[in-house]
């Protein structure tokens, strides 16, 4: 099982008091954004262009801890930048986990060797690590050779101090899904606990714009890459988010779900869109027009199926419906004969 | 709007443009291209004053017509009131703009025909 059943607990017990509570929008993952600044520069991030002195900002322990607070979701992932880099980031993850958050430190793991003796294991804290295909695919992806092979001796080392590891890959156009199983493969035989895989959103501001994938494409894809998958394999997320991947299922976006923090402030509408920033969760929440967002909506979200606005509503319709319910038991139980 | 562009300019992209709105629709315009523009903008101001820094915030409703910036020489951010704003000089480099990733990828070509 890909997720510790702990954690299941955990969001599912907050899953349902918010539908009991009747709150119609509510935080699943907090993407806490501490730092931008980044020791790589891959082609479809568009997340670090900016000038120096906005790189150089980061948020404070403090700020990081009142954001978690102030959201209240079960979840915290730090993408970044490279969170690694920020000095007091072992800090900030110490007082998350104080708090219970489930967090997830997605690292290219560049630094991770160098870092690690910083943190302690814990059924709160996993080393998400970016992993874009094999060596090759992977290598190209972060524009930088060895990085692959950086990534997986990092992995092992903190496997072997007892932390939960995860790998999160982000797929485009140009995947090769016999090559991509075979990366399933790869991960899962160095023991790591699961896989989170995502479509790759077409950011204004990245660098390559030739490679993001259309919604037809992204069906077809992640079909092929999850009809008759292997047992072994594990992915650490929801079973009902793989199906919409797939194609199976037809959702529609929730970004509030995601909610994201940075050194700006709370970005609206989402992780990946920047239609501006406010001061406190409450207001995020209670004035963006989220009515202008999601597929059919938005002409930036036509083709996004991304994590970040898809999972949430997945888990939603987990605890919504004796048929969502179902259907998440049904494809954790047989989604290798799917 | 009065707008004039550097010869470094290329298409598509701001870095050296000068906009000087002549009304308020055109200032609106013009703080849109400022808040999506990835480098510092030059803001003078009708007193004369210029500040440097990045634009991340800006807000335009029935009560309220202001931007928020990163000043460059000082920490915290900055409130500035449209009324107050002469013209939006894009003075940094735009940091998302450019060919990495073609670089890169013909890089990778050369050295497999190696």
């Amino acid at each position: 099982m890909a997720v510790p059943v702990s954690q299941m607990w955990t969001v599912s017990s907050y899953v349902i008091a918010q539908k009991l509570k009747r709150v119609k929008r509510y935080p699943l993952v907090l993407m806490l954004e501490p730092i931008f600044r980044c020791n790589l520069a891959c082609a479809g991030c568009g997340k670090i262009q900016y000038p120096d002195h906005v790189l150089d900002r980061r948020l404070s322990p403090e700020q990081c801890w009142a954001a978690a607070d102030e959201c209240g979701a079960p979840i915290v992932s730090i993408p970044g930048g490279e969170p690694l880099i920020h000095p007091e980031m072992s800090e900030i993850v110490r007082g998350l986990v104080e708090r219970k958050k489930y967090v997830y430190l997605c690292t290219n793991a560049v630094l991770l060797e160098r870092k690690i003796e910083e943190y302690q294991p814990s059924k709160y804290l996993t080393f998400s690590i970016h992993m874009d295909g094999l060596r090759d695919e992977h290598d190209l992806a972060v524009c930088r050779d060895g990085v692959y092979e950086v990534a997986v001796k990092a992995i092992k080392t903190a496997l072997k101090k007892g932390f939960r590891v995860t790998t999160n890959t982000t797929l485009f156009n140009d995947a090769n899904p016999q090559r991509v199983r075979a990366f399933f493969d790869e991960m899962m035989n160095l023991g790591v606990e699961g896989m989170m895989i995502s479509p790759g959103y077409s950011y204004d501001k990245a660098p390559d714009q030739h490679s993001f994938l259309k919604r037809e494409r992204t069906h077809d894809l992640f079909s092929k890459l999850l009809t008759n998958r292997k047992r072994g394999w594990q992915f650490n997320q929801s079973p009902l988010f793989l199906e919409f991947l797939m194609g199976k299922r037809d959702y529609q976006c929730t970004p509030w779900g995601n909610p994201t923090y940075n050194v700006f402030g709370w970005q609206k509408p989402c992780y990946l869109l920047q239609d501006g920033y406010v001061s406190d969760f409450a207001t995020l929440l209670n004035e963006t027009d989220w009515d202008n967002y999601g597929t059919g909506r938005n002409e930036k979200c036509k083709d996004c199926m991304v994590h970040c606005g898809y999972e949430a509503t997945a888990v939603e319709d987990t605890f919504s419906s004796w048929s969502g319910f179902a259907g998440t038991v049904k494809a954790t139980l047989f989604s290798n004969a799917t | 709007m009065s707008q004039d562009q550097s010869s470094q300019n290329q298409e598509g992209n701001l870095q050296g443009s000068v906009i000087r709105p002549a009304s308020d629709e055109e200032l609106s315009v013009a703080v849109d291209q400022a808040f999506d523009y990835r480098g510092d903008v030059t803001i003078e101001l009708k007193s004369g004053e210029s500040i440097v820094g990045y634009v991340f915030g800006r807000t335009h409703n029935d009560t309220r017509a202001e931007l928020e910036l990163f000043p460059t020489d000082k920490p915290g951010q900055m409130t500035i009131q449209f009324a107050d704003i002469a013209a939006i000089i894009f003075s940094g480099k735009d940091t998302a703009f450019g060919q990495s990733w073609e670089t890169w990828v013909q890089k990778k070509k050369e050295e497999g025909k190696k």
